[in-house]
Order: structure tokens, then C-alpha cells, then sequence
């Protein structure tokens, strides 16, 4: 689903965020990407919808090159991508209603069907009740789960989301976590960026680490119930290991 | 689908003009001014014209003769002005009928010849003739033909005068063309201005719109049918402002030969919509050229 080869992201001075690597994500996997601030998961996470271009290597999303995408076909990768931001990056000016759908209406559905689908999508996180309110009447956790709706609505085969919980207290991250979880469960693949080791040793799975632009572990991770919201990981844990014997 | 993402288009646009409908109003304000300036000039020069092409079908020319040139019979003067095909009338003007209508046009004056014992001023032929039924060379060397007799005084062309009014409608039309173009061309960068003022405004918005996979049409689209309105907007007020200024001045105007002459009729409705559609073209140039790549940080 996600294959990263030789990957290598320079900036303009020469400070290199990323170099050589490798890893391949298949499709419904799940996994955490973490490392310390500055570590590239930021980077790493733009290449793959092409916010930034590759200055080495190749990155193939669904079997295609995505440096080679031209730009103007750019935005149609982009739709087949949910991507949840750490700042949210909500339209404050909108509704969560008019935030949600904004790519049904890119894609000129009916404002009924729109309707219907950030509804049912909105359901889905949580959020159905919240429809009219606007980004400043939400709390830190309904936003980020706004923002997990808006990823979501065109069902997309891919989730990547850029420390997620970063804005959150312990309690809501959980929740956000979960949310990632069930997602998976129907078959979305789903890369999350984090620099809470937390996550990955409570609930296990997949887990690239990154440090200082380096892929230095790719490994699947037991997860330890018995540590906080230990029955949720747990549950969880077993989700991960049966999600990583079917793609194996 | 298209009506969709048009009524789409058009809804944002307009919010957007109510959002910052202060710094909108300087560029419809600019646009207005040029367009009205444009069209005042457009205003006098569509009646000149219209006053010249009547004059044009009404043009004479008048040959002045010698005293007693019409009294004779076989007048040399009266049968080289009436000879040509394209001639269509030759009216013989008396020297007291000459003295007669100009008594009648400046009556205040009439005093004046009252104790001279000939007639003060020479007999005339005014020659009607078919002015596109003729070519201008042949028309000028029948003119000299007249001019060399001996009998002829003068002879006078209408056309002369028509050609230097015609010129200064060119003038006219060329200066309101420059005045309009320079002034819209400032409304244009105004514009210009105004709307990426307002994409940098909404830079975070527009980041967010290609992230989740807007095409730069869908992004850029909104901007284009707020500079289009700008335009439109300006292009209304203009005409408003023209109407209104004509409605002002047309009944005074028209006491005076001058006034009657240069704001007769208002402007026809193709030139009105000219002035709409340029208005709303500048509005949309102003909105592509604010939009370029760099400009929304592409």
C-alpha cells in the first residue's frame, strides 16, 4: 500500500530530514511511527501525499510513483488519502457540517448527499449532535475528531495522521486513539505518527522508528496489558495481532 | 455537476465581498470611475458623431458669384454647377434673398444695412449633391473647375468643416480611450490587490482546500468570480452614474446648440453592455493576475 525505497528528503541549506528509507506498509496494516521531535515524521508523512517532493529514492502509494504524479493530478492522489493533522487545521469560518464535506463538494455531490454522508461520517466519530457548531465552540478532542471525519468521509484507503493526540490530555488521546483502532478494524491502512512510545508499548503492533531522519526499527511490538487503559489495549493488542497475522 | 461547483463559486464569492466589503468597495469604487470617465467620453463622442453623419446627408456646397452673374441667361457658373450627374438640386440664392435670410437670422443687426445702395452681400448657387455617389477626386476637380471661373467669388465646401470636426471626434475618441484605458488598467492592479489581499487572508484556508485534495481551479474559481463581481459592480455604478448625469444635464443641456449637440442621447444599449463586459473583464484579469502560483503559495 505504502512503500518507501532508498527515501531521502533534503532541504534547501542541506539539512537533511530524511535518509535512505525503507519500509513497506501493506494494505489495512497499522502502524505507529515515532520518534523524537525533529526526528522526520513530519516529513516522512508529507511525502506520501506529496505535500513535499523526494530528493532521493521512490515512493510508491497503491503501486504508483508519487514524485511522478503530475502536479496537476496531485489533489486526486490527495483524495484517496485521509490525513489528520496535529493543529487540526480546521476552516474556522465553517461548520463542522461545511468542514466535513467540503471534499464531497469538491466532488460536486448533492447538498443532501453531503448531508447524509458527514452525518453518517460524524456518527461514526462521535459527533452527529455537533453538526452547526463552528471549530471555536469545540473542545481540543471534538476537533481532532472533526478532523478525523473530514479524513474520513471519502473513505479513503489510507489514514496518516501527525501526532494526532499532541494537542490533547491523556483521557482524549486515548479516545482518539481508539477511534484510529476501529477505523483500521474495516480495513483502512493507517499510519500514525507519534512521539509517545506509550501507545505502541500498551498496545503493540507495528512500529517505525525514526531518529534523526534515520529508520533505525521496524518491528512488531507485544503489547503490556496491565498498563494504562489496560482492558482497552489489551483488546487492542489482540485487534493489532490478528490485523498482522492476515497481512502476513 | 458544473452548476454545483459554479453555485459553489458563486456563494463563496459573495461571502467573501460581505466579509471585507470595505477594501471590495476601493476597487469597485476604482473600476466605476474609469468606466465612468471612459463612458463620459463614449457619451459625447457617439452624439458628435451621430450630429456629423446628419450634417454629412445635409452638406452643401455654396458658390458666391459676381453681381449680376444669375441675371444673365447663358451663365457660364450656373451650368458648370448644375452639369454633373451627382448634382441633385441647384437653388439660385438672390443677393436680396441672401440679405434677406441673414436679416432674419440676426435680426438684432438688420439696422445695419439699412441706408447701403447695393446689396451688401454677393448671389449664391447652394449645390445639393449625392456625396457617396461620387469620388473625391472627381468631386475636388469639379470644385477647382468652379473656383477658376471668373464669375465665382467663392466657393464653399460644408465637407471642409465636417472633416475638422470629424478629426476632432477622433481626438476626443482617442483621448477617452487612452483616459479609460490608463484609469482601468489602475483598476485592474486595484483589483489585483484587493484579491490577493484577500487569498493572503485565507492562506491557511486555501493550504487546508489542497491538502484534502482541492483541484487549483476549485481553490482559484471563488477569487475569479469575486474580481468578476468587483467589475460588474463598477461596471453598474458607472452606468448608474452616466444615466444619472445625463437625466441631470440633458434639459439644460439641450437649451444650448453645444449642449444639444453633445449629450442629445444617452448611450445605446450595446455600448451599455460593453461597459458591463469590460468592466467584469477587468475585474477577472485583475483576479488571474493576483493569483498567480506564487501568490497563493504554491
Amino acid at each position: 500500500m505504502i512503500q518507501f525505497l532508498h527515501v531521502g528528503k533534503a532541504f534547501p541549506g542541506g539539512r537533511s530530514a530524511l535518509e535512505d528509507v525503507c519500509f513497506h506498509l501493506e494494505r489495512g496494516e497499522f502502524a505507529f511511527l515515532s520518534g523524537a521531535s525533529g526526528a522526520g515524521k513530519t516529513t516522512l508523512l508529507k511525502l506520501i501525499y506529496r505535500e513535499i517532493e523526494p530528493s532521493s529514492g521512490q515512493i510508491l502509494v497503491n503501486g504508483r510513483n508519487v514524485a511522478s504524479i503530475p502536479r496537476a493530478k496531485v489533489p486526486f492522489l490527495r483524495r484517496t488519502i485521509g490525513v489528520v493533522f496535529q493543529n487540526f487545521r480546521l476552516i474556522s469560518r465553517k461548520t463542522v457540517l461545511e468542514n466535513v464535506s467540503y471534499l464531497p463538494r469538491i466532488l460536486g455531490m448533492s447538498q443532501q448527499e453531503r448531508r447524509r454522508l458527514a452525518y453518517n461520517t460524524l456518527r461514526r466519530v462521535g459527533l452527529a449532535h455537533r453538526m452547526s457548531a463552528f471549530p471555536s465552540e469545540l473542545s481540543g478532542g471534538e476537533q481532532q475528531r472533526v478532523t478525523i471525519a473530514r479524513a474520513l468521509i471519502n473513505r479513503p484507503e489510507i489514514l496518516i495522521a501527525d501526532e494526532p493526540t499532541g494537542n490533547l490530555d491523556p483521557e482524549l488521546s486515548w479516545e482518539i486513539v481508539r477511534l484510529f483502532l476501529e477505523i483500521n478494524g474495516k480495513g483502512t491502512t493507517v499510519l500514525l505518527a507519534t512521539h509517545e512510545h506509550s501507545y505502541v508499548q500498551a498496545l503493540g503492533g507495528r512500529s517505525l522508528v525514526l531518529d534523526r531522519g534515520r529508520l533505525v526499527k521496524d518491528e512488531y511490538v507485544e503489547g503490556h496489558v496491565g498498563d494504562i487503559e489496560s482492558d482497552f489495549a489489551g483488546e487492542a493488542t489482540d485487534r493489532r495481532r490478528s490485523s498482522t497475522e492476515r497481512t502476513a | 455537476m458544473l452548476v454545483r461547483v459554479f453555485g459553489y463559486f458563486l456563494s463563496e464569492a459573495a461571502m467573501s465581498l460581505r466579509r471585507s466589503w470595505k477594501v471590495s468597495l476601493v476597487a469597485i469604487v476604482t473600476i466605476a470611475m474609469s468606466l465612468f470617465i471612459g463612458g463620459t467620453f463614449l457619451l459625447l463622442t457617439a452624439n458628435l458623431s451621430r450630429v456629423v453623419e446628419n450634417w454629412r446627408g445635409e452638406a452643401r456646397i455654396v458658390i458666391y458669384l459676381t453681381a449680376d452673374e444669375l441675371a444673365k441667361e447663358d451663365s457660364r457658373a450656373v451650368l458648370l454647377a448644375s452639369e454633373p450627374p451627382w448634382v441633385t438640386a441647384v437653388e439660385e440664392v438672390s443677393a436680396a434673398e441672401a440679405r434677406s435670410r441673414f436679416e432674419a437670422t440676426f435680426p438684432s443687426v438688420r439696422e445695419l444695412f439699412k441706408d447701403w445702395e447695393e446689396e451688401p452681400l454677393p448671389p449664391s448657387l447652394e449645390v445639393a449633391f449625392e456625396a457617396d455617389s461620387v469620388e473625391a477626386e472627381r468631386l475636388d476637380q469639379w470644385l477647382t473647375a468652379l473656383r477658376s471661373d471668373p464669375s465665382v467669388l467663392m466657393v464653399d465646401d460644408d465637407r471642409d468643416w465636417l472633416r475638422q470636426l470629424e478629426a476632432l471626434i477622433a481626438i476626443l475618441t482617442g483621448l477617452g480611450a487612452v483616459v479609460g484605458m490608463a484609469l482601468l488598467t489602475a483598476a485592474v492592479f486595484t483589483i489585483a490587490s484587493v484579491i490577493r489581499l484577500t487569498a493572503y487572508l485565507y492562506r491557511d484556508e486555501i493550504e487546508v482546500m489542497r491538502l484534502v485534495g482541492a483541484t487549483e481551479l476549485f481553490i482559484r474559481g471563488p477569487f475569479y468570480v469575486e474580481g468578476t463581481f468587483q467589475g460588474l459592480i463598477g461596471g453598474v455604478l458607472a452606468v448608474v452614474g452616466l444615466f444619472g448625469g445625463y437625466l441631470l444635464l440633458n434639459p439644460k443641456a439641450s437649451t444650448t446648440f453645444l449642449g444639444n449637440v453633445l449629450i442629445d442621447r444617452f448611450l445605446s444599449p450595446g455600448a451599455l453592455i460593453s461597459i458591463l463586459l469590460l468592466g467584469s473583464l477587468a475585474g477577472l484579469l485583475g483576479a488571474v493576475l493576483s493569483l498567480r502560483r506564487e501568490e497563493l503559495g504554491q
